[in-house]
């Protein structure tokens, strides 16, 4: 150690960035054709072929293109000829280290008193290294600096070949966030890895020089060059790319699509997410969601969203490990999820990852910030309509964070406001509150703990009330056993209810209420034992409960008779193990075995009809009644899981997907009724466990050095028992749903157009879908077949869409965004006719879904501007000003029906019928 | 100022978020046509039994005509391989057949010929046999609810149809010896009597029940009326005749459909909208929508009396806020019997000296609302 003070002068004399290695010395020839390569390159190549090693600033060489024919010549003269008639200077060291540097000569010996104690020893590594070794192993640290060299593991006493793992945290620099998806990567050998949800990476190598790059979106690329020895961790931080002045090209996720394993995946951080405009200038996950190809709504500000044809209850929406069962607010108005505290989303398509199950079209995985774990700091809003707050810091530095926010509505207050009395007894507001504290209990072991809690309640026009929340708390425990294996457990309960209530008429005055429960234990294993293998292993499991429905007077003055719908209850089981396998450096796969069981529990009286005819009501030939805990039914089957990708160059790739998947709890929707009024059913004796197969291909390709992505993706899928009703089917309050729910096969396809354009002054995508999704009644016993057994379109088959989001930078300050979707009208059922028949008036219907509603299109513009760009300021403000539906279309969110004195009036409700202007301020301190 | 400004803007667009939204929506069908016949009714098999089929049109979801009667068509059962039975029309889209005696192990069907020339046909369809009702029973509890029971030992029937019709007795609300007649007051007798009647009235929706779900074909107590307390149909005396029908599985899916098809449209608890595939096939265009479904059946039927000694708690108060009563001095000494009130909606209700008690007909004379003035066969 004695000797590394002088060479720190050294250092500080040349440039810090200049971190020196040593190799034994002697004086080689190079013999070696370049041409046209880039400095890098001919470094890489000299650098394999001698013991010379070369220290430079990458960001002034590595555009510097060489061409030269070295002939048994001396690197020295090499370089010489290099750098002829450059502004660069070079030196050479006798441990063969080259410098070049534009602005200092370099000297690379010190005056002699800098040594009191002799020269160094060359052949130690100890003694000739810049940096002061460290017990790396022991304490993580985090390499913060492109140029610098990170030496990763103990040093052997020579350098072996054999392959180490390197292992850590990707974090953002300034408030200590995690990354998840950020790509760590290197081009040789090509070995790619991505952080998971906590921001962990772990990639093997072998041992010796390399250049770790790292890329996650909206962070500025970094790469890190690391000696790696043997097995240890390095953290990376970021740096958030704040536009510099010479409007910098931000690389986000560039490759990440080609090199990524993920096919049908759609990855969006929230700095994306905030760049398109909605409405009332909240930034929304729901609205940026249905922007990307495959994903349609039924309708403008409807509930959920659909995905590659699937219905809406076949999402699994988790908002850090909790399962939201309604992910909107006021009708669909905003989405359940709070921009301030979201990390970002994963949305899987189609090649859903064996650890999650229990859906059949899609995931969507919303994260949840840490909390900046270096200073408390906070965030604000104030919109037209909403407000919002988010606080955190840490509670601990560095151990201990915590991110607490809260958004809530004035439009109650609002809406009393206005002198018209249509709008005297319309009421609508909701809120939402999240927290999450993390806590690191040492290297090994984190603990998280997160919270979130939501109401919604409106009335339009009417006496009724709908009143609707969420509520969700789990802790997470993250445990990592070396740099290969790490385990996550995570405990959780999640509720949802619903009530409608109605007071209009104090006789018939009601509340009707619903809700579902799940206390959730799942446990996640990880083990990468080299590049080779990522193997993923664990086992989930849910217990359901469901309160399908109360029916109760309201009011002393009510005469409602008081009706309850039997609880019911279910476990579900599943262990899931699935390897990536990494075969070379252009094909791969991924593939997974996911076995899942499900148990319908008692208490519960079971109907029981005749055999051979239609289950209805006139054919129950009894009940039995089943004890608390008594298994009633069982099912169980194996999913599959399979990708494999394989690149064809550099910047093409094409991904081959096949999923099976399991769905065993499923949504009743009334598309009668304009009201949120939906129920969950869990599969029982009559109602199987919907089963999807899907079968993916895409073709990826990027041009233009990845900053313009391109992908083609064509899918197929089948779907077998899809629950759809008969006709005159009553599904709120029904003692006997299972005889009116038919099973259906379905069958869905469609592909899938992207052009992405994620960095640069003009931003954004374009796509197109088109896709199909087509139901078919063949249950035997239904008694009544729709449409003659023919395929019929389902409530959500919506064909063409188109979506184009565009941002552009004008200034650092300024941004404009410009948003256009175009969706077909979706399929609805109309009334046709009146006819009398068996004494009383009776409604001719068309074929289920023969027709649809107009076609939807919208436009909506947005003027971002953020406060001046002083870092140091108290406050960061920020407007958002824009206009949503720019057009003024009025798009028919709903079309329905009412009997008014006797005659059938049909009606479209639109809405938003009209431009709305919005304004938001933003702030942050 | 700046905090007003900001009230503003909000205040503005509130009306435009809310405003503006509902617009009348008219389906692209809707202007295509819509009229589709409508066949309601069944072949009655058995002895002396007469069918009876309305024909009607269906109309425009806008349409404030409610009922369109097909006039004019021709309209025959033809039993397989056997006979054609022609029906005559009674107007107002009613056809009926002679007495016939079709014998229900045949099979049957419909066929029609409308004015503008199109031809339906019907499938052919089985007899069934409806087995004969066992009993009527009735028990109160507040409202009457009067229930059937019937079983097939052969265990054919299976699936079952019934309507019913109900006649009552009721009274006027005052009672009068007088009526008038061209202008002159006559004193009534029991066949110009107007204080007691008899109403009738149809069921007016579809009942149905099956045994598929038992062993035995026995239907067992299944309720097909309620009479609602303290309504008129048991102020005095009440009879329901109810009549039964047997049905093939697919006619008896068919209704049960339309039963469950709920009239109101866009509440809470509406059904899910139902697509009706009849047994009706317009010979000249197969693809036109036909409503109804045709099945052939004899019919069995039963009558049970209630009277108002017998239900509990049956307090029937007619309206009489109209029943004011007027004084009238007849203008014309010469008759007391000429009767010139201008106002025809009044009528006498007794004498006193010098003058007459006049009051709303309505009140005097229960035939006025609807009832007929003759005792039924049956009571």
């Amino acid at each position: 150690m004695r000797c590394c003070r002088p060479y720190y002068l050294v250092f500080a004399l040349v440039n810090l960035l200049y971190v020196p290695i040593v190799s034994a010395q002697t004086s080689m020839r190079v013999n070696e054709e370049f041409n046209n390569t880039t400095f890098p390159d001919f470094v890489l190549k000299i650098e394999r072929n001698t013991n010379y090693y070369f220290y430079y600033k990458i960001a002034e060489l590595d555009t510097f293109k060489i061409t030269v024919k070295a002939e048994n010549m001396l690197l020295h003269d090499l370089i010489g000829k290099v750098f002829a008639n450059t502004a660069f200077h070079f030196a050479i060291d006798r441990n063969n280290n080259v410098f070049i540097n534009s602005r200092n000569v370099i000297q690379t010996t010190l005056p002699d008193q800098f040594f009191s104690g002799g020269q160094a020893e060359s052949d130690s590594f100890e003694f000739n290294t810049a940096i002061p070794p460290e017990p790396f192993q022991n304490s993580a640290r985090t390499g913060s600096r492109d140029n610098k060299l990170n030496e990763i593991g103990f040093k052997p006493s020579a350098i072996k070949k054999d392959r180490a793992n390197i292992a850590g945290y990707v974090r953002d620099s300034k408030t200590g966030e995690s990354f998840t998806g950020a790509m760590v990567y290197t081009d040789t050998p090509f070995v790619t890895a991505i952080t998971n949800q906590f921001g962990y990476y772990s990639i093997s190598l072998p041992t010796g020089r390399h250049v770790l790059q790292i890329s996650s979106a909206g962070m500025k690329a970094a790469s890190r060059q690391i000696m790696l020895y043997s097995d240890g961790t390095l953290n990376i931080e970021l740096q958030d790319s704040i536009p510099s002045l010479k409007n910098l090209i931000v690389i986000s996720e560039k490759k990440s699509n080609i090199r990524g394993m993920q096919m049908g995946e759609e990855r969006l951080s929230i700095k994306t997410i905030k760049r398109v405009p909605v409405v009332f200038g909240e930034a929304d996950i729901l609205k940026v969601l249905l922007t990307l190809p495959g994903v349609t709504s039924v309708g403008e500000a409807s509930n959920g969203f659909n995905v590659r044809g699937g219905s809406t209850d076949q999402n699994l929406i988790l908002f850090t490990d909790a399962t939201i069962y309604n992910p909107s607010h006021l009708f669909g108005f905003f989405s359940a999820f709070n921009p301030d505290v979201v990390k970002g989303f994963d949305l899987y398509k189609s090649a859903i990852p064996e650890k999650y199950g229990g859906r059949l079209s899609s995931v969507l995985d919303v994260s949840m910030r840490d909390g900046n774990s270096k200073k408390i700091s906070g965030t604000g809003g104030i919109g037209l309509l909403t407000s919002k707050l988010t606080i955190e810091g840490p509670l601990k530095k560095d151990k201990t964070s915590f991110i607490i926010g809260g958004r809530s509505t004035y439009s109650n207050w609002l809406l009393k406001q206005i002198p018209r009395s249509d709008f005297s007894k319309s009421k609508a507001g909701f809120s939402d509150f999240n927290l999450r504290i993390s806590h690191t209990i040492n290297e090994k072991n984190s603990l998280y703990l997160t919270g979130y809690v939501s109401n919604d309640n409106f009335k339009l026009n009417t006496d009724t009330l709908y009143e609707y929340g969420n509520r969700n708390l789990n802790i997470k425990w993250k445990h990592i056993f070396n740099n290969k294996l790490y385990g996550i457990a995570v405990a959780g309960w999640d509720n949802y209810q619903y009530s409608i209530s109605s007071k209009e008429n104090p006789v018939n005055a009601f509340r009707l209420q619903s809700a579902i429960s799940q206390g959730s234990l799942r446990t996640d294993f990880n083990f990468s034992p080299d590049n080779k293998h990522s193997f993923s292993f664990g086992l989930n499991s849910i217990y359901y409960k469901i309160d399908p429905g109360s029916f109760v007077p309201s009011g002393k003055q009510s005469l409602v008779n008081p009706d309850k719908l039997q609880p019911e209850q279910a476990l579900e089981t599943a262990i899931y193990v699935g390897d990536q396998y990494t075969i070379n450096s252009r094909f791969s796969i991924n593939a997974g075995l996911r076995y899942s069981m499900y148990n319908y529990l008692g208490p519960r009286d079971i109907h029981a009809y005749a055999k051979g005819v239609p289950r209805d009501e006139i054919s129950l030939t009894g009940t039995k009644s089943f004890r608390p805990g008594k298994m009633i039914k069982t099912y169980q089957g194996t999913e599959y899981r399979f990708v494999a990708r394989m690149l064809l160059s550099n910047e093409t790739s094409l991904k081959f997907s096949f999923n099976s998947l399991w769905q065993y709890i499923h949504m009743l929707s009334n598309t009668v009724a304009m009201a949120p009024s939906d129920i969950w059913k869990l599969s029982d004796p009559y109602i199987r466990p919907q089963k999807g197969n899907q079968l993916s291909l895409g073709f990826y390709k990027n041009f233009k050095s990845n900053t313009i992505e391109t992908s083609v993706e064509i899918y197929f899928k089948h779907l077998k028992n899809y629950l759809d009703f008969k006709s005159g089917a009553v599904l709120l309050m029904n003692h006997y749903i299972e005889t009116d729910i038919i099973n259906t096969r379905g069958k869905a396809y469609g592909i899938e157009l992207a052009l992405k354009k994620k960095t640069g002054k003009m931003s954004g995508w374009l796509s197109y879908a088109y896709s199909r999704s087509l139901l078919r009644q063949d249950d035997p016993l239904a008694g009544q077949s729709i449409n003659e057994g023919r395929y019929y379109p389902a409530n959500f088959d919506k064909p063409h869409s188109i979506n184009w989001v565009n941002n552009y930078q004008i200034s650092h300050r300024f941004t404009t965004s410009l948003t256009m979707v175009y969706s077909t009208g979706r399929p609805i059922t109309l009334p046709i006719a009146i006819f009398y028949l068996g004494g009383s008036q009776r409604i001719y219907y068309s074929g289920r879904n023969q027709y649809r509603i107009p076609d939807y299109f919208r436009a909506d513009f947005s003027i971002n501007i953020d406060g001046n760009h002083r870092s140091k300021k108290l406050t960061h403000n920020s407007w958002s000003i824009g206009v949503y539906n720019l057009l003024a279309r009025q798009n028919p969110y709903s079309v329905y029906f009412i009997q008014e004195a006797g005659i059938i009036k049909g009606y479209q409700l639109s809405v938003f019928g009209t431009a709305i202007p919005f304004i938001s301020y933003n702030f942050r301190f | 100022m700046d905090k007003k400004l900001h009230i503003t803007i909000l205040l503005s667009l509130a009306i435009i978020v809310f405003n503006r939204c509902k617009k009348p929506y008219e389906p692209p069908i809707i202007k295509t046509e819509t009229h589709f016949l409508v066949v309601d009714g069944m072949i009655s098999c058995g002895n002396n039994a007469v069918t009876k089929i309305v024909l009607s049109r269906s109309t425009r979801l806008g349409d404030s005509i409610q009922f369109a009667p097909e006039l004019n068509a021709f309209v025959s059962i033809e039993e397989e391989q056997g006979s054609h039975y022609n029906l005559t029309e009674q107007g107002n889209g009613i056809y009926l057949s002679q007495q016939l005696s079709l014998d229900p192990d045949k099979k049957f069907r419909l066929i029609i010929k409308t004015t503008n020339n199109k031809n339906y046909i019907s499938a052919f369809t089985e007899g069934k046999t409806s087995p004969p009702i066992d009993s009527l029973t009735w028990k109160q509890k507040e409202d009457v609810i009067i229930s059937v029971n019937t079983h097939d030992p052969s265990n054919n029937a299976r699936y079952y149809r019934w309507d019913y019709i109900e006649t009552w007795n009721y009274r006027s609300i005052y009672s009068t010896d007088y009526g008038v007649n061209n202008g002159l007051i006559y004193v009534k007798d029991f066949l110009t009597q107007t204080d007691s009647c008899w109403r009738t009235s149809n069921s007016t929706n579809i009942i149905l029940s099956s045994s598929v779900n038992l062993s035995e074909d026995v239907i067992s107590d299944f309720p097909v009326a309620i009479v609602p307390q303290h309504t008129e149909k048991i102020s005095l005396g009440y009879s329901i005749l109810v009549r039964q029908y047997a049905l093939p599985e697919k006619a008896f899916q068919y209704l049960r459909i339309i039963q469950k098809n709920t009239q109101q449209l866009g509440s809470l608890f509406d059904g899910q909208p139902s697509q009706l595939k009849g047994n009706i096939l317009c010979v000249e265009n197969p693809g036109e929508p036909v409503m109804g479904y045709i099945s052939a059946s004899t019919v069995t039927e039963k009558r049970m009396f209630i009277r108002n000694s017998q239900v509990a708690n049956w307090h029937f108060a007619p309206s009489v806020e109209f029943c004011g009563v007027i004084l009238t001095i007849p203008q014309n000494s010469t008759s007391y019997l000429i009767f010139d009130y201008p106002d025809t909606s009044f009528g006498p209700y007794y004498f006193v000296t010098g003058g007459l008690v006049i009051t709303k007909k309505a009140c005097l004379e229960c035939t006025e609302q609807g009832g007929a003035n003759l005792k039924p066969n049956f009571w």
